[in-house]
């Protein structure tokens, strides 16, 4: 018999494919080696204008390297980015820290990274970066330099890169585009300044001013500053002296001249600088140099906290540096968005962000429209503006998200002071990344109007949700007698609907945050267009390639396992035996099993029609593991059987023309012998007829034929066992220790049933160690023992062997083996 | 007369499996989590749990949120059902198919019929394939009308805020069916290869729930880092995403091929493993 052996090959297979999966893994998790050895030097560098400044020199192990130039927050001072700097010196950069003129060891004055000030201290620490011999110099006086920071820093690191070419690469986090905007903002065509951010910029003023009382109340802002933040409080408006010198300090005035590669941060939980300051830098360096290199990453933190991504950022910012400063093949997305409620943690059943990417930018935003059918709205601002509503908290957050509802009702909506146009419900879940318009006619009982906007969503339980609590604040003049027309910038944020949520836009009279009028209003807005939203083509921004590569892996799997399965299952010698009269033969039958005992040794032997078989021999003589071998149910090692000249294997059909019993009955406890009997012959799919009366009456059942097998003696299951192997009367009947647990009657009785059933012209083969039962049933017998055959013939050929004249099987058996009776071993 | 391909019918098999009392048990088992924990929050003390629970408040309160309506509480099911009972299940179903006849010593029988190896253990898997897909639908379907009758049929919140009408809920909770049933096709296919290696039913029951819980457990070690992404047991719960508003199917296409890869190596090896066995019991 031959037969394949494909395990091996299939586990050469298998581990291929998990070889490539943890190559891939390998890949990924490929992690950046802390090297030792940055060497931190402590220096006192000239800034402009005769000012010090407080600095830190960080170089890495492998010299010369680019620079990085690493500026500090609102407040902070050089050893506030101290760990990032040895993170990216760790890294292989030169990083030089610094702290901001006006701010800790440094002396001078705040002057808002004025291009005179602090932006002319980078130029300075540039200069001195180019004296160093570690740093590379692509010219004289050009040091191959990138700049980062965060804010504060974030505003020095793009007015530098607009004010000096030597800086080569850019990466600001959370930083402003116009201050005049941001402290003021009006997002309407009216020509007139927005509402005061008061809360904002008193917070900003003070934590810079007030820690030390002797400082004065300005503390170390420079004079035009601290006037500047008077005027502001005292009016809400700016003096045009004002204005020039907030424009002075803000990129939007020189970011068309920037031309290194900048990666543009931004926080979505950010009041203070919201989203659309990032979108309006971008679009004016895109303006100035449409080929310069831009990215842009929406994460979830922001000056109101949120969600802490510093970890992404760093990294983010130091492959920018590694792409545009040492030319690594980085891919870098062009704009990733996290989205917050992204998804649920596995861990702690917390909500967990989730990043998206795509290919393009939010320069030009691709305006999708859909009908608001809340036609109008009325609203009132309360005399002195009190109560107010609570958007969001400096430096907190999300009103909403925090204090959520008082009383029923949000703290962001007050009633009577505010109002919703609402869309119908959707029908389709709908993800907004962006800026939103909406134009709107707009009538007040006085000629002008202060409004704060926002895109929120109303879910059909009733809650409203309004991104982070960010709101676009309008201040809106001559409006006529029946109102005029005004086009909305709805703020730019991250937010998801479903399908059933309306998306509304909020009108707020109110909002603490900012300076309002004080005398009360009446307002009434009614639509005039239908929303405008960005509706952005995103990917999950994690191995895009995965969506394909795992289904690809899985039905390559699939089709594998199916080969191996299926189509290299064991295949088995087919071809017929030579033809003999015999119905079973069985040639050089040899069994040895795993642990190496030899059961069955080169057994040979035929049996004809007609013929009762008894297989003799004791325990252990290796008269089961042949008829296990003739039921298909294991391999022999050697030889063959056959039935009718065609061989037996495991799963042959040949193996249809035998009915079997062997070691003891196999059923179903929980049904009963009936059940039993013609489940079995449905499971066999046979569509002959069973004879199930003949194999009943046979057998002798009776009314316990529909007791449960559960409940059968070990006698009652023997006897429906054996009525089993009969159904369908096969040609050959295979009973292994059939007598066993009978007692003298129904071993009587089965004596009969199987002489009656060989006369019928069919053969059975018995097994039993008792020989005084093979002797009263069988024609011929084989005599085994350890496996091996000892004699083989009709039972009288056997009985006359010895010579002298035995009596009976038992004497001819001790005659031939001699003492040697020890048990086999069992199988 | 005899013909491979007739034997041991689905139907039959079907039939064999489903006349015993394990199967209605398993299904009991399935059907009592809802019903308890409905009995539980209707009957038990206040709702708004205050004692120490996993699940309490600051992250997403799912007991306050399963009582919002139907959708709500099947979808909290789905949740407590994931990490054990459905595994369980799945685990008896596959685990027990064959090394059950083997106790039996019917397997032999069947066997000597003959039923060939391959055609039994096709049959085999796609009975237990079936009865397990229905212990997930009727955990589904149990849940739903248990969460109908405790709290009335309501628009699906889910704990991101996201809420979902319930015609959207439904087909949601549907992929969230179906990508459990592919997930724990791994658990399936563990315990077949157990089911054709042992003839102990229930040791390849849980052998195969043992391994699952020891990869539930590796995969709570943080610091196993990435290395957790080829647990098996790793992206059990990455129907989360289909809650979403709008679903990132990333991690379920990830983590259902996973499942699919290696449910098709071991039940391959399943095969093979039988095909060449000497059955001796």
């Amino acid at each position: 018999m031959k037969r394949l052996t494909p395990i091996p090959a299939l586990a050469g297979i298998v581990s291929m494919a998990l070889v490539t999966l943890f190559g891939v893994f390998l890949i990924t998790s490929e992690s950046a080696s802390a090297s030792q050895g940055v060497v931190t030097l402590e220096e006192r560098l000239n800034g402009a204008g005769g000012v010090t400044l407080d600095a830190s020199l960080y170089l890495p192990k492998t010299l010369p390297a680019p620079a990085i130039l690493l500026a500090h927050g609102f407040t902070g001072d050089k050893n506030s980015v101290a760990s990032q700097a040895k993170s990216l010196a760790d890294h292989g950069y030169v990083v030089l820290a610094w702290t901001a003129r006006g701010f800790g060891k440094s002396t001078g004055e705040i002057s808002m990274n004025s291009p005179s000030g602090e932006v002319a201290d980078v130029s300075r620490l540039i200069d001195y970066l180019a004296t160093r011999h570690e740093v590379i110099q692509q010219h004289v006086n050009d040091p191959l330099v990138g700049i980062a920071g965060d804010s504060y820093g974030g505003a020095v690191s793009l007015l530098t890169a607009g004010y000096d070419h030597r800086i080569d690469a850019v990466a600001a986090n959370i930083t402003w585009h116009n201050l005049s905007q941001d402290l003021f903002p009006q997002n309407s065509q009216d020509p007139s300044f927005g509402p005061y951010k008061k809360f904002w910029a008193g917070t900003f003023f003070a934590l810079a001013a007030l820690p030390n009382a002797f400082g004065g109340e300005c503390g170390t802002f420079a004079a035009a500053w601290c006037t500047a933040f008077k005027d502001a409080v005292a009016t809400g408006v700016p003096t045009p002296s004002d204005e020039k010198l907030l424009l002075a300090s803000s990129p939007s005035t020189v970011a068309a001249k920037i031309t290194a590669p900048t990666l543009l941060m931004q926080g979505e939980a950010d009041s203070l600088f919201p989203l659309s300051d990032s979108i309006a830098n971008a679009q004016a360096i895109h303006k100035g140099h449409p080929n310069v290199p831009l990215a842009m990453i929406w994460h979830s933190g922001g000056h109101d906290g949120g969600t802490d991504e510093t970890k992404r950022l760093q990294k983010a910012t130091s492959d920018w540096f590694d792409k545009y400063l040492r030319h690594k093949d980085i891919t870098f997305p062009a704009f990733q968005v996290t989205d917050t409620n992204g998804s649920i943690s596995l861990i702690d059943s917390s909500v967990v962000p989730k990043m998206w990417q795509s290919a393009e930018l939010p320069i030009t935003p691709h305006f999708e429209s859909i009908p608001i059918t809340t036609p109008f709205t009325a609203l009132i601002a309360p005399i002195g503006g009190i109560p107010g509503a609570i958007s969001s908290l400096p430096g907190v957050g999300s009103a909403l998200a925090l204090a959520g509802n008082i009383g029923g009702v949000s703290a962001a909506f007050l009633p009577g002071q505010s109002g919703f146009l609402e869309t119908d419900p959707l029908k389709d879940p709908l993800s907004i990344v962006g800026p939103s318009e909406i134009t709107v006619k707009v009538s007040s009982n006085k000629s002008d109007a202060t409004l704060f906007f926002s895109l929120v969503v109303r879910t059909a339980s009733g809650s409203t949700k309004q991104p982070n609590g960010i709101v676009a604040p309008v201040h809106l003049t001559n409006l006529g007698k029946t109102g005029s027309l005004f086009t909305i910038k709805l703020p730019a944020v991250v937010l998801d609907a479903a399908v059933g949520d309306k998306l509304a836009v909020a009108i707020s009279t109110t909002d603490q945050g900012y300076a309002m009028p004080a005398d009360g209003r009446l307002y009434t807005v009614t639509v005039a267009s239908p929303l405008q939203f960005s509706h952005p083509l995103f990917t999950s921004s994690k191995s895009q390639s995965s969506l394909f590569v795992w289904p690809i892996a899985a039905i390559i799997l699939i089709a594998l396992a199916i080969w191996f399965a299926f189509i290299r299952r064991p295949r088995h010698n087919i071809e017929p035996v030579e033809p003999t009269d015999a119905l079973v033969t069985v040639s050089n039958l040899s069994k040895v099993y795993k642990d190496g005992y030899k059961a069955v040794d080169n057994l040979s032997f035929h049996v004809k029609r007609g013929q009762v078989l008894g297989l003799l021999g004791p325990n252990g003589a290796g008269k089961t593991t042949t008829l296990r071998m003739m039921m298909g149910l294991i391999y022999p090692t050697e030889g063959e059987i056959s039935i009718n000249g065609k061989p037996i294997y495991p799963g042959s059909p040949t193996l249809a023309e035998l009915g079997s019993f062997v070691e003891g009955s196999g059923f179903l406890p929980h049904l009963t012998g009936r059940e039993n009997l013609e489940l079995y012959w449905r499971s066999i799919g046979r569509s002959e007829d069973p004879f199930f009366d003949e194999a009943v009456t046979i057998t002798d059942l009776g009314s316990a034929l529909d007791k449960k097998v559960r409940s059968y003696s070990q006698g009652m299951r023997q006897r429906l066992a054996i009525a089993q192997a009969m159904l369908g009367m096969p040609d050959l009947l295979v009973l292994d220790e059939p007598t066993n647990g009978l007692d003298p009657q129904q071993i009587k009785a089965m004596r009969e049933v199987l002489k009656k059933y060989a006369k019928t012209g069919r053969t059975v083969i018995v097994s039993s160690h008792l020989l005084s039962e093979v002797e009263q049933t069988c024609s011929h017998v084989v005599l085994m023992h350890r496996g091996r055959l000892i004699a083989f013939g009709t039972l009288k050929k056997i009985l006359g062997m010895t010579g002298k004249k035995a009596g009976s099987l038992e004497e001819i058996f001790i005659e031939l083996i001699g003492d040697d009776l020890t048990i086999g071993k069992e199988s | 007369m005899y013909s491979p391909q007739k034997t041991l019918p689905y139907r039959v098999e079907m039939y064999r499996q489903l006349k015993r009392k394990r199967t209605l048990f398993a299904y009991l088992f399935v059907m009592s989590l809802p019903i308890i924990v409905a009995l539980a929050v209707k009957f038990g003390t206040s709702g708004n749990s205050t004692g120490p629970t996993r699940f309490g408040a600051g992250t997403a309160d799912l007991i306050g949120l399963a009582t919002k309506g139907a959708a709500n509480f099947t979808a909290t099911m789905f949740y407590f059902a994931t990490p054990f009972l459905l595994i369980a299940v799945v685990a008896l179903f596959n685990g027990d198919t064959v090394a059950s006849e083997a106790s039996w010593s019917t397997l032999r029988y069947l066997l000597a019929a003959p039923v060939p190896r391959v055609r039994l253990l096709i049959q085999k898997l796609k009975v237990s394939l079936t009865l397990s897909a229905f212990g997930i639908l009727l955990l589904a379907i149990t849940s739903f009308g248990v969460g109908a009758l405790a709290f009335g049929i309501a628009p699906l919140q889910t704990p991101l805020g996201v809420t979902m009408v319930n015609s959207v809920a439904i087909s949601r909770l549907a992929i969230v069916a179906a990508y459990l049933a592919v997930t724990l096709l791994v658990v399936a296919a563990i315990a077949f290869y157990f089911s054709v290696t042992t003839d102990v039913p229930l040791g390849a029951v849980g052998g195969a729930i043992g391994i699952m819980i020891l990869s539930n457990i590796l995969d709570a070690i943080t610091g196993l880092g990435s290395l957790r992404n080829w647990l098996p047991s790793h992206y059990s719960f990455s129907w989360f995403d289909a809650l979403s508003s709008q679903i990132d199917w990333t991690q379920m296409v990830r983590g259902g091929s996973y499942a699919i890869i290696l449910a098709a190596i071991l039940t391959s090896i399943s095969f093979i493993r039988f095909a060449k066995k000497d059955v001796t019991s």
